[in-house]
């Protein structure tokens, strides 16, 4: 049917596109250390001298303004949130809400790592997720690894519900206006995996999964509390969504025996991912003379 | 020749364009998952319109009628065309077609793997490329074509030319559909994709515009070559443009709170140029091998030389 060069031509098309799909898939990115994998540890027993790691989360300089967001696209989500807004950046008197904060890694005062351990006294047992107005209640969410994550739908309309993690299952499900809750688990530790809703792609939230409970999420004071730390030497890390990936500002902090450390973190205009009016790639990086280098 | 058959396939042919931009509004406006199920959309066929759902069931529905126009015209080819290779054509692009749609499902199926999504916008243009074969060879031009013209000059056969040319066109598409399908609006391009994109667009660049170089010197009085390559640099030029905005566009896109009309009118521009110009690239190479009459050289063995034992 083709002739030698045709066949020859059509081979050749057919193997640079093969040859261009594949450089492009499996781009597969580290897990975070905070237990990152679902490996069974040892159980922590309370001895009753653990302590508490207290901060608040502050902004320096002018926040950003948040943006108003179009919602004309589902008239249900324009009648029930008429003045929707960007939630990426809620700055009141200079602090920072929604920063998940968590003990990234450390070491406890027996010698024992962190992430050797698996159960933990108090484990949180449920979350819920809730769809209300067309965005998402809370905006940041922690949970420990397998938690039954509850997915409400409180708002008239419809919406699909999208786990888009690195290293848990892409998990995405409609929910009907007036359909019954849904549970969603995630199994491997992970910070922080995106949610959102592509119906409305305005609506977006953050889920961090770790397998110890020291977490909490900064409410609109800026403030955040985790009780229950064992004594040790810990990497504390403050997590916010600015930019495209997120920002995060790591310090270290030593826990006493029943004693209460302080952790107070700073995000600012100079901070990464910071938005910018335009903000162009780094594609290529040319090396350029030091007389020209001002 | 039936002249029906030829207006149907191009009708076929405008409809699979509508079908690429409505799959580029798709990409744009990330809204392939808006809807967890296919081939229902929210378990049912007609569902509200609503959010980004409109642009998914939307393609859906453009799918829909270009698969019954698909249908169709394989069955009207197989009865009016007398040429079998026509007629194997018309099935050809059946196939395509379901193809086609199974990919699409697949990749709701599966949550858009980036294989399986580019693959699905790769198979777009490829049935792109058959339905504009199809219009072309029904056409009254290439069945009683006004007369052929030699090949001369010398250097790079335009043959050559075009074939590589169109060559490089897919291979710069299927780089453009893995790069708009490796990241959502809301998040950086990859760079080396983006590299690989930019030098697909500089190797396009040079070797269409040779092309089109060699037929407007060659054969520029030859309207039915010229045409095809005037209207090709041209979209080219215009295909650049919009290549650097929506790089513009799309670097800016994950600081903003949802898909924005510039970036998407852009990006989605670009994405539809993008398929003119392949388009009007298969007119000039089908063209080029229809007219395009090439002397057979014939090589002569110099008689051997007698060697003379020392």
């Amino acid at each position: 049917m083709f002739s030698k060069r045709a066949r020859m031509w059509l081979g050749l098309i057919a193997a640079l596109s093969l040859l261009s799909l594949g450089s492009s898939c499996g781009n597969k990115t580290a897990t975070d250390e905070s237990g990152g994998g679902d490996k069974s540890g040892k159980a922590y027993t309370s001895k009753g001298d653990e302590g508490t790691i207290t901060g608040k989360v502050s902004y320096t300089g002018a926040a950003p303004e948040a943006k108003k967001i179009d919602t004309s696209a589902d008239a249900a989500c324009t009648s029930k949130s008429p003045n929707l807004m960007t939630e990426e950046w809620v700055v009141k008197d200079g602090k920072l809400a929604n920063t998940y904060v968590y003990i990234k890694s450390g070491t406890l005062a027996d010698g024992s790592k962190i992430a050797d351990y698996s159960g933990w006294p108090d484990m949180p047992t449920s979350a819920t997720l809730d769809q209300n107005g067309c965005h998402y209640k809370p905006h940041v969410l922690g949970v420990v690894v397998n938690e039954p994550i509850t997915i409400t739908n409180s708002d008239p309309t419809t919406h699909n519900i999208h786990f888009t993690p690195k290293n848990n299952p892409d998990w995405n499900q409609s929910q009907p206006n007036g359909a019954a809750s849904m549970t969603h688990k995630l199994a491997v530790a992970e910070v922080l995996v995106p949610v959102k809703c592509n119906q409305h792609p305005w609506m977006k939230s953050y889920v961090g999964v770790t397998k110890h409970p020291f977490f909490a999420v900064t409410g609109e004071d800026g403030s955040f509390t985790i009780k229950g730390v064992p004594p040790g030497k810990y990497t504390v890390v403050a997590w916010h969504e600015g930019g495209a990936n997120g920002t995060e500002k790591p310090m270290d902090v030593t826990v006493s025996a029943k004693g209460s450390v302080t952790a107070d973190f700073s995000f600012g205009a100079n901070a990464l991912g910071q938005p910018s009016s335009l903000r162009m790639m780094p594609a290529i990086e040319f090396p350029m003379p030091m007389s020209m280098k001002h | 020749m039936s002249k029906g058959v030829h207006r149907f396939a191009l009708l076929v042919a405008c409809a699979t364009f509508l079908l690429i931009i409505a799959g580029a509004n798709v990409t744009s406006h990330d809204a392939g998952l808006a809807t967890s199920d296919w081939p229902r959309s929210n378990g049912t066929f007609f569902p509200k319109m609503v959010g980004n759902l409109f642009w998914e069931h939307g393609h859906r529905m453009v799918a829909t009628a270009v698969g019954i126009l698909t249908i169709a015209l394989a069955v009207y080819v197989q009865v009016r065309e007398r040429r079998l290779w026509v007629k194997r054509l018309g099935w050809i692009a059946l196939g395509g077609v379901i193809a086609q749609g199974l990919l699409g499902g697949l990749t709701v199926k599966l949550n858009l793997p980036l294989a399986v999504s580019a693959a699905h916008a790769t198979l777009a243009q490829l049935f792109f490329l058959i339905t504009v074969c199809l219009a072309v060879f029904t056409s009254r031009n290439w069945v009683t074509p006004e007369s052929s013209v030699n090949e001369n000059g010398a250097g790079v056969s335009l043959r050559t030319l075009c074939v590589a040319a169109l060559a490089v066109i897919l291979t710069q598409l299927v780089l453009g559909a893995t790069l708009r399908h490796s990241a959502t609006w809301d998040q950086d391009l990859p760079t080396s994709l983006l590299l690989a994109h930019v030098g697909g667009a500089i190797a396009v660049t040079l070797i269409l515009g040779s092309t089109v170089a060699t037929v407007l010197l060659r054969y520029r009085t030859e309207r039915y070559l010229a045409r095809p390559a005037l209207i090709a640099a041209m979209l080219l030029l215009v295909q650049l443009c919009l290549g650097l905005a929506a790089y513009i566009a799309r670097t800016a896109s994950p600081y903003d709170p949802q898909p924005l009309t510039p970036m998407v009118s852009v990006t989605v521009a670009h994405v539809a140029c993008g398929a003119l110009v392949f388009a009007t690239s298969i007119i000039l190479t089908l063209r080029v091998f229809r007219v395009l009459r090439v002397d057979r050289q014939e090589y002569v063995l110099a008689p051997a030389q007698a060697v003379r034992a020392p």
